[in-house]
């Protein structure tokens, strides 16, 4: 007898509105090509849109039925951006208009961080399981990701061929998970650039300086204080 | 000396109430001159990340909504108070546009601090005193210590409470904290 489909719900939750792909809609599209199979229904959730244009309910229908779902954002001051948390505080005033509805979907998290140690996404990751266990879900593990920075730019290069190996590895174990009787408990999984972290600093604070040329600006207005009366 | 109050206007509840009573009251009494802002819903537009408070206008948003009149006021406060409701052991949404809204107070640079983790550098000689008072009908202990790990973990000069329904406990542990600004570090 053939197993029910799972239905999976894969949240982006970048707030930037550049032109390009921010790193967490790329991360999305990769857990969807991981995913992509006869045994999962995929349906993506694009965090900024749905708040942006009054969305949300839709999107929290489809939470409400899914089996699992992951979670994928950028860290914002060492937790969950303000548009993300809107849009999960949200979810859960509608889950308990709806009946207080729990369903025991498994929630994952995949956070990236500019910084490049991956360990400062941790309690962001606490913040997902928080949430999950609000919602009565079931929290299975995080993907840290740091120098998050550098692997939009990079993930071609081959210093960068491990690395993204790290991150689908991780996504294919979600989706075992997902599949399996999910009693395995899992541990977080770190994901690190490998790169000089003094280079790593003089390329970032260079860019830094860089922006700042091309909108007219020399070295020392990145300094100013103009918040301050008296400083 | 100045006070800065800053609560959620989506969480006035009883405990709430409360809370910002007894705040009021304690500042007042020690002749502290406070400013109380709240923010509801929509009245700040969530950080986009742009970075233009970095690269473009140094040290100030670009977004034109309230944020540039919050922090210009916190920063010229000697104290600065933030009425957190816990959700999911983090600061509610509307709280949480405030902090990540206070990045134009910082420098983009990267920097290592003492115990090997990495930091932006601040960007004034020195800041205003910062406390986080968190407060919710239903606070975990778990979500307690998840609160006050995102908070204090990576930050000095900041301290963290938490409104467990006793005046006479939030005076006393306002009592011990130093209430002026502080240089340095974030």
């Amino acid at each position: 007898m053939s197993e029910r489909i799972k239905e999976i719900v894969l949240i982006s939750a970048s707030p930037k509105v550049e032109k390009e792909e921010p790193l967490s809609a790329y991360l999305a599209s990769l857990e969807e090509r991981r995913f992509k199979s006869d045994e999962f229904h995929v349906s993506n959730v694009n965090v900024r849109q749905c708040v942006m244009k009054n969305q949300t309910e839709e999107a929290f229908r489809t939470m409400l039925a899914t089996d699992a779902m992951i979670i994928t954002f950028p860290l914002y001051f060492f937790c969950l951006p303000g548009l993300l948390m809107r849009f999960l505080q949200d979810y859960d005033q509608y889950r308990v208009r709806q009946g207080n509805v729990t369903k025991n979907a498994r929630v994952f998290a995949v956070v990236n961080c500019g910084f490049p140690e991956p360990e400062i996404n941790e309690d962001a990751v606490r913040v997902i399981k928080s949430f999950s266990r609000r919602i009565g879900a079931e929290f299975r593990f995080g993907v840290l990701i740091g120098g998050g920075g550098m692997i939009l730019g990079a993930k071609d290069a081959p210093f960068m061929k491990k690395v993204m190996e790290q991150i689908t590895d991780a996504f294919d174990l979600m989706r075992e998970d997902v599949l399996g009787n999910g009693e395995t408990p899992l541990g977080n999984r770190y994901v690190s650039v490998r790169f000089p972290r003094k280079l790593y600093f003089f390329m970032g604070n260079y860019g830094w300086m860089s922006m700042a040329r091309q909108n007219g600006l020399q070295k020392k207005d990145l300094y100013l204080k103009p918040y301050r009366d008296r400083n | 000396m100045k006070a800065c109050i800053i609560s959620d206007g989506e969480y006035q509840t009883e405990t709430f109430q409360n809370l910002n009573r007894t705040i009021a009251g304690y500042f007042a009494e020690k002749g502290f001159e406070t400013v109380k802002m709240q923010v509801e819903i929509g009245d700040l537009a969530f950080c986009k990340g742009c970075f233009n408070c970095w690269v473009k206008k140094p040290g100030e948003c670009v977004i034109g909504d309230d944020i540039s009149r919050i922090n210009r006021t916190a920063m010229n406060s000697d104290v600065v108070l933030l009425l957190c409701p816990v959700v999911f052991g983090q600061f509610s949404a509307n709280m949480k546009s405030v902090v990540d809204r206070w990045l134009p107070n910082m420098l983009p640079f990267f920097k290592t601090r003492p115990d090997g983790s990495t930091m932006h550098p601040p960007r004034y000689d020195d800041y205003p005193k910062q406390i986080m008072i968190g407060f919710a009908d239903d606070l975990s202990a778990e979500d307690m210590v998840l609160f006050s790990d995102i908070t204090k973990k990576h930050r000095t000069n900041v301290d963290v409470l938490f409104w467990m329904d006793s005046e006479s406990d939030t005076r006393r542990e306002l009592d011990a904290i130093r209430l002026e600004r502080a240089g340095g570090q974030l």
